[in-house]
């Protein structure tokens, strides 16, 4: 009960700050001030439609969801896969460090062997944001060893961060693990980071560090990682900028599920 | 005994039914009784048949890039035509082959792989190809729960609207699980079955678990060559019991480890996780490990996603033959693959399926070839020929039950039993194949025209004898069913070209959820539809 007076507080902060400065700027960003909506129900879709793709889209199966440009399913997918650097690395056959260098980065990502940084960006204002208001920074510890919470695998050492509106956020994100972890936000601006998104990946033990700037609405954005199962066993939090449009569900010590486990006494199953 | 009949029914009608047939009338028979004979009824009408969303085209979009299907060369990389409606990314095979750090970053862009996926290396006999071969596979839920989900997530149809829930070994990745922003649907690497693995005889290889799922896992290496113990102590067989370092024993949720070894012989072999190996192996960590023939210039393509069509044969294999398939063949238990989508706490399916689910009682429902059932094996486990070839099948039963596979119009040789050769002098020519759990056999399909090997061209079936290997959850026809199909059989679409009955309805969900009548398409449906109780 507690929990949900917190957060019920948060939203009617929110709301008054939304009210007294947000509102001017309401009108420009009502896409965006929706996404959260997207990303609550969406990703995600809890509707009841299972599939839910385009005609044409080929989303599961082998059909060319890949890279192929032709395939519509390319461009919802990756930002990643956007413009290239052209240029071959490592055509020897040496082991180890592996070839393909740090400098292969692209337009809205930087990747090589150890993990990625996608759509960094500390330069570009939202178009609501006059001026950076703050600079702010967060480590972030990835890992089996942060899944403290009961009925957890996979864990953040925080899953609520909260940023003024307007700062530009800097993540270094640690992973303690032996295997891929992320920290994927969703809900940007879509106008400055392809599909919304700001993602760090880091392919084993190590670290990313990367930058954005928020815009200013009072909006709650998902941050999870998208290895399947990872969210779904506690790599879940949420990034709350001027106070947050509300909690996400399942965020562990914060929200409850939608659809919580029974914990009722089980019987053998029969045939 | 007619008679006797008669009259009961009789008797019971007009004791039963005396107030119901108030208006009926009645029939005096030869012995002078009088029956009473019900009015007239009329039977419910047949329900209207609503077919539903046909979702041929998800599984094989117009807009899918011709081109994949073309042979081509990318990155060096020899890649052969597959016309499969759905064929593999071209991109994946070229970068398999060449490993993750020898393509090109627009290589690699046009794939979802990780940088150190494959990594090869290192000719360590001077033949021209890499010796030093690092293969990094992660765990991957499909069809599982998402506690804010209705629907089992990541999404994964073995046939249209069929979603069991499975675990799988895939390559390392990166990115989302899903395929775009838009769908629940996973990305094409998160996919049944666990995928072919292929290697050089001699290689170096270095098997690295990087376990991202939820529970413990090992491999196995099921008749591949490698050694009991590492170097350094530590152990190599995957089996949690007779592991000799607790390292590795079980590799737990977060935790990687590396297998070492170098196999001498050749062969289709399997590989397979040893953790409670009576429901993880059935959940689908299971796929085939096969080791190649040395030979110079030798680059082979490490994983077949989805198994299939083999786009870059080895160089001994093009020596033989003209075309390569695997082929695994899996049957699922629907009460098991239920387990992760009714509970989310790890310890709730821990439970469930390790001390309540009753592996004795397993009874299947799904059966799948490739990871898909019929229609789903259509776009993209064809195996298709021209006449006059010799094609390798790779044909493992990677399930428990037994399989009889035959295959119509042809009658194959059996060379291989369990990745060894058999005495090429007595090997056995035969139309069914039969697998118990685990076992291979390596066949070659000669489409000679000669009445034994062959009877022609045409698009011929090829499925299991057991029948309910060719059902969907008892609807047919579904399950392991697919096609051998010449290539004057096929549509620029990489259909079959058939006349038979219309194959639409077996596109819908409707038609696997049972509500769409198995001859609803017909003229005369109604006659065979649904009744309409509600009427």
């Amino acid at each position: 009960m507690k929990r949900l007076n917190k957060s019920s507080s948060i939203l009617v902060g929110s709301a008054v700050a939304t009210a007294s400065v947000g509102l001017p700027m309401a009108a420009q960003c009502s896409e965006e001030l929706f996404s959260t909506n997207d990303l609550a129900s969406g990703y995600m879709l809890a509707e009841a439609e299972t599939v839910k793709m385009p005609e044409g889209k080929c989303g599961e199966g082998k059909c060319g969801s890949m890279g192929k440009t032709k395939a519509p399913v390319a461009e919802g997918g990756k930002g990643e896969a956007a413009k290239m650097a052209e240029g071959k690395c490592g055509a020897g056959m040496k082991m180890g460090e592996g070839s393909c260098g740090a400098d292969m980065g692209m337009a809205g990502m930087d990747m090589d062997e150890k993990g990625m940084v996608m759509n960094a960006n500390s330069d570009t204002l939202p178009r609501d944001c006059k001026k950076i208001s703050e600079d702010v920074s967060f480590t972030v510890k990835a890992g089996t060893a942060h899944a403290t919470h009961n009925g957890t695998i996979f864990g953040f050492d925080s899953n609520e961060w909260n940023v003024k509106p307007c700062s530009r956020v800097t993540v270094r994100f640690i992973n303690e693990d032996s295997v891929r972890h992320q920290w994927m936000m969703h809900g940007l601006p879509k106008y400055i980071y392809p599909e919304g998104m700001f993602h760090l990946e880091v392919n084993g033990p190590g670290e990313r560090t990367g930058t954005f700037i928020v815009a200013s609405d009072a909006k709650t954005m998902l941050v999870h990682c998208d290895i399947s199962q990872h969210m779904q066993k506690g790599m879940k939090g949420q990034f709350k900028v001027n106070g947050g449009s509300g909690d996400l569900p399942s965020i562990p010590g914060i929200s409850g599920s939608i659809y919580p486990d029974s914990y009722k006494r089980m019987k053998p199953s029969k045939k | 005994m007619i008679k006797r009949n008669v009259l009961a029914t009789a008797v019971v009608v007009s004791m039963g039914l005396l107030t119901a047939c108030e208006n009926g009338s009645s029939l005096k028979t030869d012995s002078g009784k009088t029956i009473s004979i019900p009015a007239y009824k009329e039977p419910p009408p047949t329900q209207k048949a609503e077919m539903g969303k046909v979702r041929m085209a998800e599984v094989c979009p117009e807009t899918i890039d011709a081109s994949w299907r073309e042979k081509q060369v990318i990155e060096g990389v020899e890649i052969s035509a597959s016309k499969l409606c759905s064929p593999d990314n071209p991109f994946d095979i070229a970068t398999f082959v060449k490993g993750t750090n020898n393509v090109s970053m627009a290589t690699l862009m046009e794939t979802q792989l990780s940088p150190d996926t494959v990594t090869k290396g290192d000719d360590l006999d001077g033949d021209g190809d890499p010796d030093v071969i690092r293969i990094r596979l992660e765990v991957a839920e499909i069809n599982g729960r998402d506690p804010d989900l209705d629907t089992p997530f990541p999404a994964y149809d073995i046939a249209p609207g069929v979603q069991p829930g499975f675990w799988v070994f895939a390559p390392k990745t990166r990115g989302m699980v899903v395929a775009n922003n838009e769908t629940t649907y996973a990305n094409p690497y998160i996919r049944m079955p666990s995928p072919a693995i292929r290697v050089e005889q001699g290689d170096k290889i270095e098997l690295v678990l990087e376990n991202t799922h939820y529970f413990p896992h090992t491999i196995h290496l099921h008749g591949v060559d490698h050694p009991y113990m590492q170097e350094d102590g530590s152990g190599n067989d995957g089996v949690p019991q007779t592991f000799p370092s607790p390292e590795g024993a079980m590799v737990q949720p977060g935790e990687s480890f590396t297998y070492r070894f170098q196999p001498r012989q050749t062969g289709t072999m399997v590989y397979h996780c040893h953790v409670q190996t009576g429901t993880h192996i059935l959940m689908g960590l299971i796929g085939m490990f096969i080791i190649e023939e040395n030979r110079p210039n030798n680059w082979v393509q490490t994983f077949n996603v989805g198994d299939g069509h083999v786009r870059h044969s080895s160089v001994a294999i093009k020596e033989v033959y003209d075309r390569e398939y695997d082929l695994q063949y899996i049957g699922s238990d629907k009460e098991l693959h239920n387990i992760i989508q009714q509970y989310n706490d790890p310890r709730l399916i821990a439970e469930a399926m390790n001390q309540h689910y009753k592996l004795a009682d397993r009874k299947p429902e799904y059966f799948t070839l490739n990871g898909k059932s019929f229609p789903y094996t259509i776009p993209e486990s064809l195996v298709i020929v021209a006449p006059n070839e010799k094609v390798k099948l790779r044909m493992f039963n990677g399930g428990e039950d037994m399989l009889a596979m035959h295959t119509h119009g042809h009658k194959a040789t059996i060379t291989h039993y369990d990745g060894i050769e058999h005495n090429p002098s007595a090997q056995i020519t035969r139309d069914i194949y039969s697998l118990m759990g685990a076992q291979r056999v390596d066949l070659e399909l000669n489409t000679t025209n000669d009445g034994l090997h062959n009877y022609g061209e045409g698009v011929w079936l090829f499925h299991d004898h057991n029948e309910f290997g060719i059902t969907t959850d008892s609807a047919m026809p579904g399950g392991n069913v697919s096609v051998i199909v010449y290539e004057s059989f096929l549509t620029e679409n990489g259909l079959p070209r058939v006349n038979g009955t219309d194959l639409t309805k077996f596109f819908t969900n409707e038609y696997y959820d049972r509500t769409y009548p198995v001859w609803g398409t017909l003229e005369n449906a109604d006659k065979f539809g649904i009744v309409d109780r509600n009427q």
